[in-house]
């Protein structure tokens, strides 16, 4: 029987196709260019009996790794306590880049200013995808073989490479390097991941379709697209990002939204599970929780004692670091001990029977490793416990609702909740910025007021959360405890930022309808060349700028020209040369 | 029987007018015989004389317009390399379509054909279509060293329809494109009908130039 492509996946959004990699390579796109807009490269890593974990390949081969990032890719491509993964194994880390790579490559630039601010390509991290496989071989030494196939990205699109990842190891250890490099060329060809776009990406002979997700797509609403379109050769992804959140929070998910709590404020947390692919599924689950913001702590879905964190991560002597990790090791229940919140996870269930949730646990009743599944915390919630979600979920679990369907629950129940925990912070921000009528030609763009933690609380009573979250509790001092959080500093540096640039762009327009000329009438030399260089600061700007219109920069290039003409000779060829 | 449980190409009847059926198809053959400079003639209308080796497979994308229908082929552009002859199930899995092509100069590149045919009867479905292609008939006629006629008796007896093309000239590349949409256009509508009951397979299949092909209902 002859099937139409060999790795339907389940079909969810999707939209038209746009033509896919124009074909020819043009003159301006060189080797592995395309390739490396979505990966740094390929690994295998093997079991080599004397050195243990060995990187035996990295394809293609012009690509460079330290032997820092060499030795943390291996440890973590394997299992970290053997616990019998037999057959295969799939599973993500997130590893620091050694400092001194060049800058971000232009289209990440592009991409990165229209994607949505969680999804930002990363350049101070890698992403890896493991596709780990153990079989009994008895032509071999130790009698298994032992094997990675590891993908590494600065893209954080889980869904995208563990699909890829599934469909190029299994081949890979059937086949051997050609399929690697067969699969390296197949991904040198696809077209670039520009926010907004749906993309088809060749694969192995099918046929990948994605939509990459932009700043400017609608949150909320009808996420279910249209589904005539849909073209049974390709597979589609409903998003490069999103997993299986509500599998991961199963066994606990009445502390959901204390996690979301722990989360949001950057709290240490850490995920223990049996195997690497439950811990990093629980990681990447529990930093998705507070979309549409950035988490902006580290997190690491995998993390083992070998990994070059481990002493800075686990020390006694400080207080635990802000960060999210998953481990698998037993020893790491020792280790981390002292850490105030710990997540417990037993193999995740296939039908989940509500009766096996587990209560609250005092973080210190975590002495060995086969402690229950559960929360170990002491942490007090600041918001009251929503038990509508709750009673929809598990009726859900009861009437065997499709996991998809419960994941649409969920997540949109926590966007929901991150936005009304947000507005308030919006609203306020906006407040912050100067009039318009404040922005003069003559003066330098005016910035933004700086962010006053009590004047917004007081805002809090009166049009805080409470207008759009049915949620009761102290609000105000979970906002407290977020702006201590890198969370909040990683977001408010974003909308700085981002206010910033469009005060610029509207005081270049200012400068743009200023009657200049008549300005400089009655002024001194030094102030007209103090003008001068203002508007070849602003052209500067522009030019790094797209969206700047050309006709202003026309104009304020006109204006520069008018002016400099004003000067005396000797000048005007200073402010020219 | 298999033919009725395969959805129709493109997704059937339900898409909007302005779309295209989406087909796949693979080039298979020896290395060197020109499958790549095919598949550029026919995408781009250009011809290069140092194409380089493909690695793996290139992928191009197509559309046709055959009887008013669009028909936009994604088109796998396999290496022909020894090295990379096992991950060629791959990409003709799923194929609407497929084009075996030798080099008319070359009698190995020939018996290579042959050995592809043979793989694809056997690991494919009876509905793939299969295009036997002699390129470079643009060489000078002493070169030559597979007779058309040979050639055009193994298709016969294959159920395969033949072709001399050259990619250098474009000489019956578009044609060879053209056949085959055609074809799937036709073997489309067979399993569209049978699924009604009304045309009998034969019936359609009468017309054809070139030998009868297995079909899902005979």
């Amino acid at each position: 029987m002859a099937t139409m492509g060999d790795n339907q996946l389940h079909i969810g959004g999707g939209s038209t196709p746009n033509s896919p990699t124009d074909g020819p390579k043009s003159p301006t796109v060189l080797p592995w260019d395309r390739f490396s807009n979505w990966l740094h490269c390929a690994c295998v890593v093997t079991f080599d009996l004397e050195l243990g974990q060995a990187m035996e390949m990295i394809y293609p081969g012009h690509v460079k790794l330290t032997e820092k990032e060499k030795m943390n890719i291996c440890y973590l491509s394997f299992p970290d306590s053997n616990s019998g993964c037999m057959g295969d194994t799939q599973f993500h880390f997130r590893i620091r880049q050694c400092p001194g790579r060049k800058q971000t490559s232009r289209t990440h630039l592009l991409y990165n200013r229209e994607c949505p601010v969680a999804l930002q390509c990363d350049n101070a991290h890698y992403y890896g995808f493991v596709y780990f496989r153990q079989t009994k071989d008895k032509s071999l030494r130790r009698g298994y073989f032992q094997k990675s196939v590891v993908l590494i990205s600065k893209l954080p699109f889980v869904a995208l490479f563990s699909e890829l990842s599934s469909i190029i190891a299994p081949e890979y250890f059937d086949n051997g390097e050609p399929s690697l490099e067969a699969a390296c060329h197949d991904i040198d060809q696809w077209p670039a991941p520009l926010p907004g776009e749906t993309l088809t990406l060749p694969i192995f002979g099918t046929v990948l379709q994605v939509r990459v997700s932009s700043r400017s797509d609608k949150l909320l609403g009808n996420t279910q697209r249209s589904q005539k379109t849909l073209l049974p050769a390709h597979s589609i992804l409903p998003a490069l990002y999103e997993v299986d959140i509500f599998s991961a929070f199963q066994s606990i998910l009445p502390h959901i939204q204390m996690l979301w709590e722990l989360v949001l404020t950057s709290e240490p947390l850490v995920s223990m599970a049996a195997s690497p692919t439950v811990t990093s599924q629980t990681v990447h689950a529990l930093v998705s929780l507070i979309t549409p913001l950035k988490f902006c702590s580290d997190y690491r879905p995998y993390f083992t004692i070998h990994d070059s964190e481990f002493k800075e991560y686990t020390t006694k002597t400080q207080a635990p670091p802000p960060v999210i990790l998953g481990v698998t090791n037993p020893f790491f229940a020792k280790t981390l001990q002292h850490w105030p919140h710990i997540i417990r996870i037993g193999e995740m269930m296939e039908v989940g029977s509500p009766k096996g949730f587990n209560k609250l646990k005092k973080a210190s009743s975590l002495k060995t490793l086969d402690s229950k599944p559960g929360v170990y915390t002491r942490y007090k919630p600041f918001l009251t416990k929503d038990k509508m979600i709750l009673k929809r979920l598990i009726k859900g679990m009861q009437s065997k609702r499709p996991v998809e369907a419960q994941n649409a629950i969920l997540r949109r129940y926590f966007l929901e909740l991150t936005q009304s925990f947000m507005i308030p912070l919006e609203r306020y921000v906006a407040s912050l910025m100067p009039l318009q009528r404040n922005i003069s030609p003559h003066k330098g763009p005016p910035r933004l007021r700086p962010f006053d933690p009590d004047e917004f609380l007081k805002t809090v009573e009166h049009s805080g959360p409470q207008l759009t979250s049915g949620l009761k509790g102290d609000w105000e001092g979970l906002y407290q405890r977020f702006f201590r959080s890198q969370n909040f500093e990683g977001w408010y540096h974003h909308r700085q930022h981002e206010v910033n640039q469009k005060l610029q762009i509207l005081h270049i327009e200012a400068l743009c309808e200023a009657n200049l000329m008549d300005w400089i009438s009655d002024k001194e030399e030094v102030e007209i060349v103090d003008l001068v260089l203002r508007i070849r600061e602003k052209l500067n700007f522009a030019s790094n700028h797209a969206t700047i219109c050309k006709d202003n920069i026309q104009k304020l290039n006109g204006h520069m020209d008018t002016i400099i003409a004003t000067l005396p000779e000797d000048l005007q060829s200073v402010l020219r040369s | 029987m298999s033919g009725l449980q395969r959805p129709p190409p493109g997704g059937g009847s339900g898409r909007p007018g302005g779309g295209a059926q989406q087909m796949k198809l693979v080039l298979l053959g020896d290395q060197g015989v020109g499958k790549s400079s095919l598949a550029l003639r026919f995408v781009r209308g250009d011809f290069r004389e140092d194409q380089e080796a493909t690695i793996g497979a290139a992928f191009l994308t197509q559309t046709v317009n055959v009887q008013g229908k669009n028909i936009k082929f994604d088109i796998w552009d396999t290496a022909g390399q020894e090295r990379y002859h096992s991950l060629a199930p791959m990409y003709y899995r799923g194929a609407q379509a497929a084009i075996v092509v030798y080099d008319i100069t070359s009698t190995h590149s020939f018996e290579q054909a042959h050995s592809w045919v043979k793989e694809l009867q056997k690991e494919t479905g009876p509905d793939v279509i299969i295009a036997l292609a002699g390129n470079k008939v643009d060489m000078a006629a002493e070169t030559r060293a597979v007779m058309k006629e040979e050639a055009e008796k193994y298709a016969m007896e294959h159920g395969l329809f033949h072709l001399e093309t050259s990619a250098k000239t474009g000489y019956n590349v578009q044609n060879l494109f053209q056949t085959l949409a055609q074809e799937i256009i036709r073997n489309d509508y067979v399993v569209t009908q049978t699924r009604h009951r009304i045309v009998t397979t034969a019936d359609l299949l009468g017309e054809q130039s070139y030998p009868r092909r297995r079909t899902c209902c005979s």
